[in-house]
């Protein structure tokens, strides 16, 4: 196992931030950690990364322990902080030189991790550039890059992609996507289901400090009381029917649609046939598959937007 | 109106709720105005200085010792010091024990009376006045007293010595004769009653004075010698520049290592220590390298301005120029800690910042940056050795005007280490408890 953590938990002053989450991950995997703000994503990470130490439980890394004094151990872990955290009076290259500096790399093995670096985040023409005339997007790639220069084994993401526009955004999970694929293991925390389902082999679900549920996208899914869900667009022959479709299932009002959570009984030709003797066009009714937003939902009782 | 209302309310709201910025406006203030006021002597009635130890030393027991002894007594601004204890007891002090002291610094002023100070064979009086100059205003001052002082009752017991020589001279019965007929003469052509007047002549009061008699200072300056010596220091070329360059340059150092210093919180903010701390770097890797950039920008810093100081107004800054780097690094230590202990102390930086401009204003002010603490009441001069301020102005003028060795620095310098060591143990102690690495 790359990393293994065994009922690790933190408290900051009476609040209980993290509370006996244990997981293990495989060499190579694309971990997501899902949940909303205050859930104790960044808590975990802080924990794994060495930042503050454990109220208790333990971490292994790479099957040895890892001890918060001991921290030469850090050369193994990169940490990607939720914060752009660069200086922003140096320019991208002198923070990416700086930051390789402290993992240790030096000379010639230095400067090619940099031009690497400078290249993946895009950024070779304004190398010389102060990070602070950089754009959002600009930032947050070299944020990425800055942790990953020593080429750790396990690369830690808090959230990356706050508050980045979409183009940087898919070019940062492409980048990740890419590391992981030349085998670094990820965990990538965040409160976007979208990129959970993206990104991620397995995902843990966490909320209130506990990981509530951990697997496969599937294997997620599979603790749903239902398979499918059925969309009904908000027009007015589907509102003349709610009250008759209400029968088939639980429905939910959302802004652009009506969302039929059907019984699990529930046979879709029977749905089907009744929704043609409502007189209601096909062109209204759409099969959905449910998403981690159901599986949030069912285990926590509300949506990750609500929470 | 109403949007302007609205967002009065909200500005008021904003600023009810912030701590610092109240207690920036309120509380600093009002703080800031008592100590001032009691630097400054507002409560002491009228201000200027006050219990300036000058030591008193006769070798002779003529009578104008006592009166100008009583007179020195009576001044506000001296602390007369005659003895000292020795082994639990207090031994007169001797010309030689105070030249001592007065080389080491404890003493800056002394008042000898020679053998010779009023000579049987000539009218007029020697005094030697000792000096330690380590800082103008107060020497030019505290100067100025002690021939006012002198000036306005030695003329009685001059002329009461004239009075003396007379009678030895003619006689004592003949001269209360001429004694008597100047009394009436002086009572028939002036008024007044002959037997006061020849009283008073007696006691050799004949109305001369340096306040009102008529005869001025000048006359007296002729009739009285006051030979004065400057006892340790150098003579330098900016005597007045030479002493008060250390304190500006302290305050300066203060103010821009505090400021460094809230950078700490401008880390934080940005979720850099986040990211060191997960790189192979310890808190306490973090908090030296701090420490020493602090270190660096002061002896830079003080560099700069020994540096100019000596281009524009001649300082010599070449001729203890070791020494002067030794007391630069000891102040800079002590600063970078005072830094170092705002940021551990305070919540945020904006906390840190009116809290350093409230501590680094009270101890320039006490600690001698501005004023001479010899011009403050006595508990304020008490708490000024409490100052960083305070020793490195002590350590400054050690160097460059008393041109100490290393040895004699040494006292100054444990000092200034002694500050740095403790504000330190506390600093780290509190970062590694509070909120900043968090």
């Amino acid at each position: 196992m790359v990393l293994t953590i065994k009922n690790l938990s933190k408290r900051y002053g009476s609040t209980v931030a993290l509370k006996d989450v244990s997981l293990a991950l495989e060499p190579g995997e694309f971990f997501g950690l899902l949940g909303p703000n205050g859930a104790g994503k960044t808590t975990l990470m802080s924990l794994v990364a060495g930042i503050r130490p454990p109220d208790s439980g333990e971490i292994l890394l790479a099957g040895e322990k890892f001890q918060h004094e001991r921290v030469e151990q850090r050369l193994q872990l990169g940490f990607v902080p939720q914060a752009l955290a660069l200086y922003d009076e140096l320019s991208g290259e002198e923070n990416l030189r700086l930051f390789g500096r402290l993992y240790g790399l030096r000379g010639a093995l230095l400067r090619e991790r940099v031009e690497e670096g400078l290249l993946a985040a895009q950024l070779q023409d304004r190398r010389r550039d102060q990070v602070k005339t950089y754009s959002g997007g600009m930032r947050r790639r070299l944020n990425v890059v800055a942790a990953i220069l020593h080429r750790p084994k396990l690369l830690l993401c808090d959230e990356p992609t706050v508050g980045v526009d979409p183009q940087s955004r898919n070019a940062i999970f492409e980048f990740v996507q890419k590391l992981n694929d030349d085998g670094m293991t990820i965990v990538y925390s965040t409160h976007y289901m979208e990129e959970a389902t993206r990104l991620c082999s397995r995902i843990g679900i966490i909320d209130h400090g506990q990981l509530l549920a951990l697997g496969t996208l599937d294997e997620l899914l599979v603790q749903l009381p239902f398979s499918d869900q059925i969309r009904l667009a908000r027009h007015e022959t589907v509102t003349a029917q709610l009250g008759a479709l209400r029968e088939f299932g639980v429905m939910v009002e959302t802004e652009e649609a009506f969302v039929l959570t059907p019984r699990s009984e529930l046979r879709l030709s029977d749905f089907f046939a009744a929704t043609e003797r409502l007189g209601l066009s096909y062109r209204h009714i759409a099969v959905t598959r449910p998403t981690l937003e159901n599986v949030f939902l069912h285990l926590t009782g509300k949506t990750l937007r609500d929470a | 109106m109403r949007t302007v209302l609205i967002l009065f309310g909200n500005e008021l709201r904003r600023f009810l709720h912030d701590k610092t910025a109240l207690s920036l406006t309120f509380l600093v203030p009002v703080v800031l105005i008592y100590i001032f006021g009691h630097v400054f002597g507002v409560n002491e009635g009228g201000g200027g200085p006050t219990g300036i130890p000058i030591a008193l030393v006769s070798a002779t027991d003529a009578p104008v010792v006592a009166t100008i002894t009583a007179a020195l007594q009576k001044e506000k601004a001296f602390k007369v010091l005659t003895t000292e204890k020795q082994m639990d007891k207090e031994v007169p002090l001797t010309e030689a024990r105070v030249r001592e002291k007065m080389k080491a610094g404890s003493l800056r002023f002394a008042l000898i009376f020679p053998p010779d100070t009023q000579g049987d064979e000539s009218f007029g009086l020697k005094l030697k006045f000792l000096h330690n100059p380590r800082n103008e205003i107060e020497t030019q001052t505290v100067t100025g007293l002690v021939q006012k002082t002198i000036y306005t009752s030695a003329p009685q017991a001059l002329l009461l010595s004239l009075q003396k020589k007379g009678a030895n001279f003619i006689g004592q019965e003949n001269f209360d004769q001429f004694n008597h007929a100047i009394a009436s003469a002086v009572a028939q052509g002036f008024g007044g009653d002959a037997d006061e007047i020849y009283a008073s002549l007696g006691k050799g009061d004949f109305g001369l004075d340096a306040d009102g008699g008529g005869a001025g200072p000048s006359l007296f300056e002729s009739l009285i010698k006051i030979d004065s010596e400057q006892v340790g220091g150098r003579q330098v070329k900016s005597s007045m520049a030479t002493r008060s360059v250390g304190g500006w340059a302290i305050m300066f150092l203060l103010f821009s290592l505090s400021g460094a210093a809230t950078s700490l919180f401008d880390e934080k903010k940005a979720g850099l220590f986040q990211r060191l701390l997960a790189a192979p770097v310890r808190r306490t890797h973090i908090l030296w390298s701090k420490y020493l950039f602090g270190m660096f920008v002061g002896m830079v810093q003080l560099s700069a301005l020994f540096l100019a100081g000596s281009l524009l107004f001649g300082i010599d800054i070449t001729t203890n120029f070791g020494n002067l780097l030794l007391i630069c690094l000891g102040a800079s230590m002590a600063c970078v800690s005072f830094g170092m202990l705002l940021a551990a102390v305070s919540p945020s930086s904006a906390a840190a910042s009116g809290l350093g401009t409230f501590l680094i204003l009270t101890m320039s002010a006490i600690g001698g940056a501005w004023f001479p603490t010899s011009f403050m009441p006595e508990f304020i001069q008490k708490l000024s050795k409490l100052t960083i301020v305070y020793w490195s102005l002590d350590g400054f003028i050690k160097v460059l005007w008393a041109n100490c060795t290393t040895l004699e620095l040494l006292p100054t310098l444990a000092i200034l280490a002694g500050i740095a060591v403790v504000v330190n143990v506390f600093s780290i102690w509190r970062f590694n408890h509070g909120q900043i690495f968090e």
